[in-house]
């Protein structure tokens, strides 16, 4: 019989995955937040957890602007704004609507392929972690 | 000190952490992060902590930019010296870097080892060369007994030697170079932790229910 790991460990390793997985998509999130026209970092952001609870820490999102930027996927156009000063605003190049549409492909065959795999794992666990919210309403 | 003291010292700790790029290049982020600390902050600077933490510390803050920008040029370069560079800061980042790393090391050393025994040869005649014996076949400087006294071991390429070990290192070189900025290309987007993330249904269950 497998051996559960301690609860600390399992919670750590557990932690560093998804911060892991959320890393990694980050480019898409941020090509597909610039979808429907130009934003500026904060902006982006904002959109970004509004609309994929991805919340980054505000350092992360701006050297990957300038990496999109130099590979040729955004361009970047500093405009007067309202506030009293200038804003970086990007918008995607046509080879960054090309890259996101193919990202957005990847993934949708990538979660169709593995969605019936963990299909019976998520239901087991929202079935245990229901039995416990229940058994706690209880106490 | 003041709000716009510390914002100013931020600043100028991220403009001296920003080397590799031209000056047009740093002012231009250094701007884009003033700006984003004064939109984050409002005018009176309010949330000036609480901004900066976010940032992160300016060091860091600035290596992401590097990190970046050498792996970005090191895909358009040709530089073995600046492959190896982005290869090695892309290691420290995880695995993949780190396989990364391996093939450029392995690729290089190779390359530039056969160049430098076509170099040898000319130097050292009778010991450069590539020896085939029953369980030997060297491309290599033989030290020690001098080849030729064990008669099962003999060079068979002559002066042939060095425009052969002159192909074969210029193709490592070049085949190295292309693999790696091949890989560069390919896993800056196609990047197996984003596969990853499709496994876990994130899409359909919303990255809420991941917490």
């Amino acid at each position: 019989m497998a051996k559960s790991l301690p609860v600390a460990v399992e919670s750590d390793s557990s932690e560093k995955w998804e911060a892991q997985m959320r890393k990694g998509c980050l480019e898409m999130a941020v090509l597909a937040s610039l979808w429907h026209g130009k934003l500026y970092g904060l902006e982006i952001l904002r959109t970004l957890e509004r609309d994929s609870q991805l919340i980054l820490s505000e350092g992360t999102i701006y050297p990957i602007l300038n990496r999109l930027r130099t590979e040729g996927l955004l361009q970047a156009q500093w405009v007067e704004a309202e506030a009293g000063h200038p804003r970086k605003y990007y918008e995607l190049t046509a080879a960054g609507r090309e890259r996101a549409g193919r990202m957005a492909e990847m993934w949708t065959e990538f979660s169709a392929g593995l969605g019936s795999l963990i299909e019976p794992v998520l239901k087991l666990a929202r079935k245990t972690s229901l039995g416990r919210s229940r058994k706690e309403s209880w106490l | 000190m003041t709000n716009d003291a510390r914002v100013n010292e931020y600043l100028a700790e991220l403009r001296r952490a920003l080397t590799g790029m031209t000056v047009a290049e740093r002012e231009d982020i250094v701007e884009e992060i003033r700006t984003h600390i004064r939109e984050r902050a409002g005018d009176a600077l309010a949330n000036i902590d609480e901004t900066l933490a976010g940032l992160g510390p300016a060091q860091e803050l600035a290596e992401q930019y590097r990190t970046g920008l050498l792996v970005q040029k090191a895909r358009r370069s040709i530089s073995p010296l600046l492959i190896l560079r982005a290869a090695l800061r892309w290691a420290l980042t995880g695995v993949e870097g780190t396989v990364v790393f391996l093939i450029a090391v392995f690729g290089y050393l190779m390359g530039v080892g056969f160049l430098l025994l076509a170099l040898l040869k000319p130097i050292f005649p009778q010991r450069t060369g590539l020896w085939i014996g029953p369980d030997a076949f060297e491309f290599t400087i033989r030290t020690g007994v001098l080849p030729g006294s064990t008669p099962a071991l003999h060079e068979v390429l002559g002066w042939w030697f060095i425009p052969v070990c002159a192909i074969i290192g210029s193709l490592a070189l070049i085949a190295t170079t292309k693999l790696l900025q091949f890989l560069m290309k390919r896993f800056r987007w196609r990047n197996p932790l984003a596969q990853a993330i499709l496994a876990t249904g994130a899409l359909t269950t919303g990255w809420g229910s991941l917490g």
